[in-house]
């Protein structure tokens, strides 16, 4: 599903959260929303999920405008921060909830859990209790739960700030993972910028409540186009990865690097902005 | 590891404390409620009988006056429930003008003493038609369980918050989906005591169901208050066992009936096994 921002602007409290916010997402596109605590990226999740209501500007769904439309019927599912399952349902019967909810048979609904419980590797898990799983078991419960239900998208607000390293970076795999094999939408706040580099297709930069740049990974890590972005990248920053065909490769993070060796390299960018690839 | 360490020792001897202050007096009342004769100095009664419990279950209406007593005590057990949930849900969500009003009028009950507000309440209820009729009752005991309810309500709607119901939302739930899969599971604990609270203090009403009812309405309290004052130990305490017995089976009914509904999960209020 194709979703476009079209001037959005929100005050909570009196104060400015979103102004004048405008972005499309493309079908099937992984998108994230960077930026730091407090740039609106959580409430411009809210206002496309229809669960915050805009002052000003319009949502629409492949051209449909969506702000009518109540937030149970826009299809897209919420994998939040704090995980959020349903303490008086066991796992099998959380993951189900949006089948449920949709009317679909309990053998029917429990089938696509189990399936979908097996997706995330945790198959055989659908009769314990929420309270038995670890933290990165319960986050996975909460993706297997949001894509049960085949929303048109999949809003994923901070959902690894939880975990700690590791399981994060288990986590981003099976969710990219997930994202490759459905071909859903994808729309993830972040504060972290290596994260966002990694993960997105694009990446759509906030700042005080204002879009600063829209752009892919490698174009907003090089050549940022504001000083807010700029100072987003300001500190020093090294990913690894590898070289292939002249190009530096992370996830879906590329730079070009014509020179560097093909193999395990490593992306290295300095506080001034220059920056070089160099084989490890 | 025999050692008992004396920070368990005190709860203990709190907790053996505790049931016996309650556990005594109620095996006594049971031991009188059996009893034909109990003279001075004896430690246990001369001789036995169910004159009590044929004075409670006999004459004409003794089963009907407890039945009306516990429809009466559910009835307003479930009216006032509701009413809080709803309230508590207003206070905790909604920005209104006169919401510290609100706020401060929902436990105005417990500032005056129900014998006060009980005149105003006849009155007014006389005008409207209400006063010696069940109806009537069932909304006056309402009125002295609701500050109660809302309490309990109150606390609990705001601890559960908005995380769930948002989260219910975004993955599909319409609002009648939400209230009976997400919300109320979350309220049950709260819900439980509400209702426990509110039965007790419709059922063990006697004063507001006197002036209320108006000698139109018998309940099973009003009935056994003739046989406290009067001196029949007999009696009296046959009335207080059936008084317990009843409120704990409503109790567990409860109970049994939220989990039937899956909407506990957690600990029990009674621990059965």
């Amino acid at each position: 599903m194709e979703i476009r921002l079209d001037g959005i602007s929100l005050d909570l409290g009196g104060k400015h959260i979103l102004d004048n916010v405008s972005f499309a997402v493309r079908d099937g596109e992984f998108l994230s929303l960077l930026g730091q605590s407090g740039a609106g990226k959580s409430t411009t999740l809210k206002v496309i999920a229809g669960l915050l209501y805009q002052d000003a500007g319009a949502v629409f769904f492949d051209g449909q405008q969506v702000d009518e439309v109540p937030t149970h019927r826009r299809q897209t599912a919420i994998v939040f921060q704090d995980i959020r399952l349903f303490p008086n349902m066991d796992v099998a019967a959380n993951v189900a909830f949006p089948l449920k909810m949709q009317g679909v048979k309990k053998a029917e609904r429990m089938a696509v859990a189990e399936e979908m419980l097996e997706r995330v590797q945790l198959a055989g898990y659908g009769s314990r209790a929420v309270g038995e799983l670890s933290g990165g078991q319960q986050q996975r419960v909460a993706l297997a739960r949001a894509l049960a239900g085949r929303p048109r998208a999949l809003l994923l607000d901070e959902p690894f700030s939880g975990l700690d390293e590791a399981l994060r970076a288990e986590m981003r795999e099976l969710v990219l993972e997930l994202q490759a094999e459905t071909g859903i939408t994808s729309i993830m706040v972040t504060h972290d910028v290596s994260e966002a580099l990694v993960m997105s297709d694009r990446i759509v930069y906030l700042s005080d409540g204002r879009v600063e740049q829209v752009a892919e990974p490698g174009e907003l890590c090089l050549n940022p186009a504001s000083p807010a972005v700029a100072r987003a990248f300001g500190e020093a920053m090294v990913v690894e990865g590898e070289v292939s065909d002249g190009a530096f490769r992370c996830g879906k993070l590329r730079i070009p690097a014509p020179d560097a060796a093909s193999g395990r390299a490593a992306f290295v960018r300095l506080s001034d902005g220059s920056h070089f690839v160099r084989g490890i | 590891m025999s050692r008992r360490k004396p920070a368990r020792v005190l709860p203990r001897a709190f907790l053996a404390l505790h049931l016996l202050l309650v556990a005594v007096p109620i095996l006594v009342m049971v031991m009188w409620s059996f009893t034909a004769s109990w003279p001075w100095p004896s430690l246990i009664p001369e001789a036995f009988s169910l004159k009590g419990y044929a004075e409670v279950f006999g004459g004409a209406n003794g089963a009907a006056v407890l039945a009306q007593s516990v429809g009466i005590a559910l009835a307003t057990a479930v009216l006032t429930t509701t009413v809080a949930a709803l309230g508590s849900r207003a206070l905790a969500r909604y920005h209104f003008r006169g919401k510290e009003l609100f706020r401060f009028a929902t436990v105005l009950p417990f500032l005056i003493p129900t014998t006060v507000f009980a005149m105003g309440v006849q009155v007014v209820f006389l005008k409207m038609g209400f006063a010696r009729t069940v109806g009537g009752v069932i909304l006056a005991h309402s009125i002295v369980a609701l500050p109660y309810a809302v309490t309990i309500m109150a606390d609990v709607t705001a601890a559960a918050g908005g995380r769930l119901e948002e989260a219910a939302r975004s993955l599909g739930a319409r609002p009648l989906q939400n209230l009976v899969h997400v919300i109320l599971p979350q309220l049950a604990p709260g819900i439980l005591s509400s209702i426990s609270m509110s039965y007790i203090l419709s059922f063990s009403q006697y004063f507001l169901t006197l002036l209320i009812g108006g000698g139109m309405v018998k309940t099973f309290a009003l009935e056994m208050f003739p046989y406290l004052t009067g001196g029949d130990r007999t009696i009296a305490s046959a009335y207080g066992v059936v008084f317990l017995v009843v409120t704990f089976a409503v109790f567990l009914l409860v109970e049994w009936a939220l989990k039937k509904f899956g909407f506990r999960a957690g600990q029990d209020l009674f621990n059965l096994q």
